[in-house]
């Protein structure tokens, strides 16, 4: 048995991590490139999302290095997501490869559905080494997500554009090495340090601007066009909710505030959408009105033809809680010129409302 | 007399605009960029020369439009500026009260809110050409008139006829349509005025509350059928200003001058010489990765001045935004 699975940022890492341990054969297809999109444009319906296609064409690739049991989210509650594996399935069987397809529920079950899917790859090896294996996928999916926010902060002030890109690269290669604890702490530590250590400007404060929208553009970068990275380089600080790592806190209960911030935005949002949607879209509300304070733009990430994303981009102008949001619809059409021209004129229009602000407070002294 | 020069290069045309220190346009042109914005900048810039004053010393360029970065390269620009920010400043600079602003150009049309000076949010056509100035001049070519013709023509209807304007292939068809049926000619002209404004308003207007004042630059501008098919439709006054054609040029000049006060630097601008010198274009394919992205290069005596057209910043190299 081999195990192949869609790529999303670099989950492919902790589950790794995870299977070597198990000695499950995992096998890890090209991360998603121009071909991957050609190949899930080429074999899906042409109204289906961008994740759904992307996610296909890593799936195809996987069945090209001879995996034979593929690994997909699913289940009811999420959005027409859940329905996505017997779907891709299909289209698999179809076009002659013998895969097995293997949907996990992480919607209902949250990680215990992960959990099952593990036992039952493991040819049900013990509870104890499943556990231990998973903790330790889990540490590095930590690292990871660690390294990551130091990144978004530097990118943003580093004097020599690319430096903390060039050292998230190496962090990443160094994390997916690591082999015990020990290592991965060390690992962590040092790249957390140098990047630190990089020579930052320090006159301004850059501006904020929140990543909100669909998980999976969120957090795959070859669907929105790495956006987070472009807007450090015009030097902005990104910030976002949505890091895996936070999804299993939430789905272990392990918050350490014991208070879910997942309800904190829906509470937020109550007043203009009483319900979830499906997807993220009930968050997408309750994080603009949450951050509107607090950050001085927002960047709305959603795949075309996303129904719950589409809902949530109707509401947020009505808000009375007012910050500036540009949406991005993503997907196989998206061009780097047109998305960076709207970037550069967002983030001009950011800038210059905070001068404006800045000049009317001094007026007010 | 110090000068600031902005140069707008799009999809269909390139402008220049020279404005003194006192946000004065002292000269400006406006010319067709056939495809070609490496030559066109370089003929452009000869025909400002002759048109400036001997007196007239630059002290800082900006280039803007879809060609911004090229354009900067060949001119040496202080400053590259999106053209959704430069269209705004130059709107600002002629009515300081504007609230909405919509541009209409070649290949794409922009709606931008504006409120207390300061601009809150904008929209730009994302999938479709349908409203734009390159829809149009297809159209009177194909009935073979010239765009102030078709303009003209326009404002002579009596009863407009409905278009579907909601793409250009439909809108087309219902056109061509339109004329078998025996419509007048004018008619049918300014009920394709009327789809587009519609067509713009639904897409790049969705969601965004149009306040007045109202201004309307950009080329089609020159189009009074569109004007009165706008302030039909808005049932408000629209205002087109004075050298509406160049607006992107003008914010852009606007914008590097106050881009050189700000950094009390001198203008890395390369003279008007650059005119005659031979630039080299071409292109390869990058090997790096499965993405294959099409790499173009800028050179000038074999050395190599700028590249983009990846995906990621393997072979970036290209003047700062």
């Amino acid at each position: 048995m081999r195990v192949g699975m869609p790529h999303m940022g670099n989950i492919y890492i902790p589950f790794k991590a995870l299977f070597q341990r198990l000695n499950i054969d995992f096998v890890i297809p090209p991360v998603s490139n121009q071909r991957t999109l050609s190949l899930g444009v080429k074999y899906s319906p042409e109204g289906l999302c961008i994740p759904f296609k992307l996610t296909l064409g890593n799936l195809i690739e996987a069945a090209e290095l001879g995996a034979d049991t593929l690994l997909m989210p699913g289940g009811y509650g999420i959005c027409r997501l859940g329905y996505y594996a017997k779907t891709q399935e299909q289209i698999l069987h179809d076009l002659g490869y013998n895969v097995e397809m293997i949907q996990v529920g992480v919607s209902e079950k949250k990680l215990f559905g992960i959990l099952e899917m593990i036992k039952h790859l493991s040819n049900n090896a013990p509870w104890s080494k499943i556990i231990s294996a998973f903790r330790f996928g889990l540490t590095k999916l930590n690292a990871l997500d660690k390294v990551e926010r130091v990144v978004q902060k530097v990118r943003a002030r580093e004097r020599i554009k690319g430096t903390a890109n060039h050292l998230f690269a190496k962090a990443v290669k160094a994390i997916d090495r690591a082999d015990d604890y020990d290592t991965l702490k060390k690992v962590q530590t040092e790249y957390i340090d140098q990047l630190n250590q990089v020579a930052k400007f320090t006159q301004a404060q850059p501006l904020l601007v929140g990543i909100i929208g669909e998980f999976y553009v969120v957090l795959e970068p070859f669907s929105n066009l790495d956006i987070e990275n472009e807007l450090g380089k015009l030097g902005v600080e990104v910030r976002r909710r949505l890091f895996i790592s936070e999804w299993t806190k939430f789905s272990l209960f392990l918050n350490p505030l014991g208070v879910n911030e997942t309800d904190r935005i829906h509470k937020a949002a109550l007043p203009y959408l009483k319900r979830d949607i499906g997807g993220d879209g009930w968050e997408s509300v309750g994080e603009k009105v949450l951050h509107a304070k607090e950050y001085d733009g927002l960047v709305h990430l959603a795949p075309f033809t996303c129904m719950p994303e589409i809902i949530a981009q109707n509401i947020m102008p009505k808000t009375k809680e007012v910050i500036p949001v540009l949406t991005i619809l993503c997907d196989e059409q998206l061009a780097k010129p047109g998305t960076l021209t709207r970037l550069e004129a967002f983030v001009d229009l950011l800038e210059r409302k905070r001068r404006s602000k800045d000049r009317q407070q001094r007026v007010l002294v | 007399m110090e000068a600031y020069m902005g140069i707008d290069v799009g999809s269909v045309t390139t402008k220049f605009a020279v404005l003194d220190n006192h946000d004065e346009l002292i000269t400006n042109l406006y010319l067709p960029t056939q495809g070609k914005p490496i030559t066109m900048v370089q003929q452009g810039l000869k025909q400002i020369q002759q048109q400036l004053p001997t007196d007239v010393e630059i002290r800082g360029v900006a280039t803007t439009g879809s060609a911004r970065y090229l354009a900067g390269v060949i001119v040496g620009a202080d400053l590259v500026k999106n053209e959704i920010t430069s269209h705004a400043v130059a709107a600002l600079l002629y009515s300081p009260e504007v609230q909405t602003i919509i541009e209409i150009g070649g290949q794409d049309s922009k709606l931008i809110i504006v409120r207390d000076g300061v601009v809150t949010d904008f929209g730009m056509n994302t999938v479709c050409a349908a409203g734009t100035g390159s829809f149009l001049d297809h159209q009177a070519l194909r009935l073979n008139m010239s765009i102030e013709e078709f303009s003209r023509r326009a404002l002579d209807n009596q009863n407009p006829v409905r278009i579907a304007g909601r793409c250009t292939v439909f809108a087309e068809s219902d056109m061509i349509h339109k004329q078998q049926m025996g419509h007048r000619i004018e008619d049918i002209l300014y009920g394709l005025c009327q789809a587009l404004v519609r067509n713009y308003l639904n897409n790049v207007g969705l969601g965004k509350e149009i306040k007045p004042p109202i201004v309307f630059q950009g080329g089609v501008a020159f189009n009074q059928a569109i004007v009165k098919a706008l302030q039909e439709e808005l049932d408000r006054e629209v205002v087109v200003p004075p050298h509406h054609e160049v607006m992107g040029a003008i914010g852009a000049a606007l914008l590097v001058q106050e881009h050189i006060a700000n950094n009390h630097g001198e203008s890395e601008f390369k003279g008007f010489g650059v005119s005659e010198v031979e630039y080299h274009t071409s292109s390869f394919e990058c090997q790096a990765c499965p993405n294959l992205c099409e790499i173009a290069q800028l050179s000038l005596n074999g050395q190599v001045l700028a590249r983009w057209g990846g995906r990621c910043d393997l072979w970036e190299r290209s003047p700062s935004r």
